[in-house]
């Protein structure tokens, strides 16, 4: 520090770079916050093509839709959009799948490679982890063949669920190995030591130990199913999801339904955001 | 295996090993090998050998009318030298002055014979005759060579079915290209993608409290609740002709949308790097951020301290710091650009040179053809592969590294 002080105008330049890093930061989030804040915009712009500059008045049409007193439908809003309504029911199935499939998949591919001290842990944490680094199009093709190829399965839901487990279970094993390889073993030990079985040990230490990450797993397996195209593009076959059915939608004509359905995403985010913070400082206090 | 055995009793053991089983062989291993299967399997479609074929069976119908003529022309002749002509029959109408059934067979053209009265043709029937059948003899000879092509094709086919390169060597020069252009595009992603986070990850992981990193981070992760396609379609809502960014230009005087001059933003492939570059942020970001995190700020004070500019400090200190992080930040940003659809497809589809994405969507679901698609992926597949073992000999990370 002292040769801070004796020598000021070194610092000089340096503000600068600060300066510039500052400004740098405040235009990056523009950059990530204008898009969402058009798309939102645009939700409720009477306008039929989504835009939210040529604003035509204040409206929730997009959100509730319109019918006349005949029930002849308006305008077409979400309750009248029913593939995108059909296709949220697929994602939340095909999210509830993938959680099933991949966080016990991920939990003993850990307790696989954190608990075998032998030489093979190296090539098989590579294969383990390989859909993570492989690109979504491959996962989704091939799964699609050999469903076909091998058992005469049509590419569907099952597939795309198939197809997301084997990335999403690497992401699973990921977070239970660094939960795992902070734990103290000598708990397990003693449990044995006392005369556990091991199931009995693992049921009661680890599994315990290791609940928070199963929930956390669980909402990750959730979150990236959902969010999931390339993959699920390829293994649905002739279904949809929710995202799929909005890839389809932005090939052939827009509509402002798909920036109502954006906005609430975000509503859900903020809450659930708001609900986690919450939990956490209760648990804190 | 043994201590794994005595830690969790055999069946839970036996459970783990069974799981980790049916991961790696039905999910992982199994299909790959099924598409690659499908890659190295060459399938005729369109064939050579059925245009023969379909030649060949032209070739005989001509020859079948042409047969027709010559008997025809054989009865004129041979009525001709009783005497008895009727109208000359037509080789364009045959059916006309057929003769009665009980005329003779003919035998060779006779002799010395004088053209019938009433031809319209200045030709001789029997110069005619001989024309005809020496054109049909030709036609006959063609005929057996173009069946033996097509069952030299056949069985050239059937042999290429099976285990071939030709999915490869047969794919088109256009799509060559457009495979070596898109890694090209990848690359472009990952290098503007790497310019646009480290300063943002630097920023995050030395801010002055932990207050401020957390709003940093929050404010990055917060967009990405936003599913990916609806942070594509809210770029289109910008980049449209009518859009935000050509309103912007408009207010400032630079292009008038009322003249039309609006920019045609979708069209270029510009757009969709910058989508891309949006889109897969996090994936730079987080892991620049998490090497550099552990990156001590007192390294950095004494480099300023010692008189280094701010330019040295990121080359010498912080940027060698992040080495990890940049490969990890690099290999996801790659593998995603390069395998991603949703972007090319959804930003000005049709507008911006294709990426190869989009020619493996069409091989399985327009065209139909699985094992070309199923080549196409495997290049992906394997150039990922080169890339990760690239990036990991120039920035000598290991795969613990890679994978967090």
């Amino acid at each position: 520090m002292s040769v801070a002080v004796a020598a000021p105008g070194a610092r000089t330049p340096t503000d600068w770079s600060g300066v510039i890093l500052k400004v740098y930061v405040a235009l990056f989030l523009g950059f990530m916050f204008l898009p969402i804040l058009l798309m939102a915009g645009a939700a409720f712009n009477a306008n039929p093509t989504p835009s939210a500059l040529d604003w035509r008045g204040f409206t929730t049409d997009w959100f509730t839709g319109r019918t006349d007193e005949a029930g002849r439908v308006i305008v077409r809003g979400l309750p009248q959009e029913t593939r995108f309504l059909q296709g949220l029911k697929h994602s939340i199935l095909i999210a509830l799948g993938v959680i099933a499939i991949s966080v016990p998949l991920g939990l003993a591919g850990a307790l696989l490679l954190t608990r075998i001290g032998s030489k093979a842990t190296g090539p098989l944490y590579t294969a383990l982890v390989s859909p993570l680094l492989t690109p979504g199009i491959v996962l989704g093709v091939s799964t699609m063949i050999f469903w076909r190829d091998a058992f005469g399965v049509q590419a569907g839901l099952f597939t795309a669920m198939l197809a997301q487990s084997c990335f999403i279970a690497s992401y699973c094993m990921l977070m239970f190995m660094a939960r795992l390889q902070r734990q103290d073993r000598s708990l397990e030990e003693a449990a044995l030591d006392l005369g556990a079985s091991g199931f009995f040990a693992f049921r009661r230490v680890t599994l315990p130990y290791l609940t928070p990450t199963i929930v956390a797993a669980s909402a990750i397996a959730f979150l990236q199913s959902n969010e999931n195209y390339n993959t699920t593009f390829f293994a649905i076959g002739s279904s949809w999801t929710l995202v799929t059915e909005i890839g389809a939608r932005m090939r052939f004509g827009v509509s402002p339904t798909i920036n109502a359905i954006g906005v609430i995403f975000i509503l859900l985010t903020v809450v659930f955001a708001a609900l986690w913070a919450f939990s956490l400082r209760k648990k804190t206090a | 295996m043994g201590e794994m055995a005595r830690f969790y009793g055999r069946f839970l053991t036996g459970l783990i090993l069974a799981l980790v089983a049916f991961w790696f062989l039905a999910l992982i291993l199994m299909p790959q090998i099924s598409m690659i299967q499908r890659a190295f399997h060459y399938e005729a479609r369109d064939g050579a050998a059925a245009q023969a074929v379909l030649e060949a069976n032209r070739l005989q119908q001509r020859v079948a009318t042409m047969n027709f003529d010559i008997r025809a022309l054989e009865r004129e002749v041979a009525a001709g030298v009783s005497g008895a002509a009727p109208a000359a029959p037509s080789p364009s109408n045959p059916f006309a002055g057929l003769p009665s059934p009980g005329a003779p067979r003919p035998g060779l053209p006779t002799p010395g014979l004088t053209p019938s009265p009433g031809g319209a043709s200045a030709e001789a029937p029997e110069a005619r005759l001989e024309r005809l059948r020496a054109e049909r003899d030709g036609l006959t000879e063609t005929i057996a060579e173009s069946r033996a092509t097509a069952q030299r094709l056949r069985a050239e086919e059937a042999a290429a079915q099976g285990w071939s390169l030709r999915n490869f060597t047969l794919m088109s020069p256009l799509h060559w290209r457009i495979f070596g252009l898109t890694l090209v595009y990848a690359l472009c992603v990952t290098a503007l993608s790497f310019l646009v986070c480290y300063p943002i990850a630097y920023a995050a992981a030395q801010a002055k409290t932990p207050r401020r990193t957390a709003l940093l981070l929050l404010a990055l992760t917060i967009p990405y609740a936003l599913n990916e396609l609806l942070r594509i379609f809210a770029w289109t809502m910008i980049l449209a002709n009518q859009g935000l960014l050509n309103h912007a230009l408009d207010a400032l005087g630079i292009i008038d949308l009322s003249q039309g001059g609006a920019i045609r933003w979708l069209a270029s492939n510009g757009s969709v790097f910058l989508v891309m570059v949006y889109t897969y942020m996090l994936f730079m970001v987080f892991p620049i951020y998490g090497s550099l995190e552990t990156l001590d700020r007192n390294q950095i004070e004494a480099a300023r301290d010692l008189g280094a500019s701010s330019w040295r400090i990121h080359w010498r200190v912080a940027l060698p710091h992040a080495r990890p992080g940049v490969a990890v930040g690099a290999i996801m940003t790659f593998m995603l650009a390069v395998g991603s659809l949703s972007v090319p497809q959804l930003v000005g589809p049709g507008l911006h040179p294709d990426w190869f994405s989009q020619i493996v969507n069409r091989n399985f679901f327009e065209s139909n053809s699985w094992n070309v698609g199923s080549a196409q992926a495997l290049l992906l597949l394997v150039s990922c592969t080169i890339f990760i073992f690239l990036v990991m000999r120039v920035f000598r990370v290991g795969i613990r590294e890679i994978a967090r």
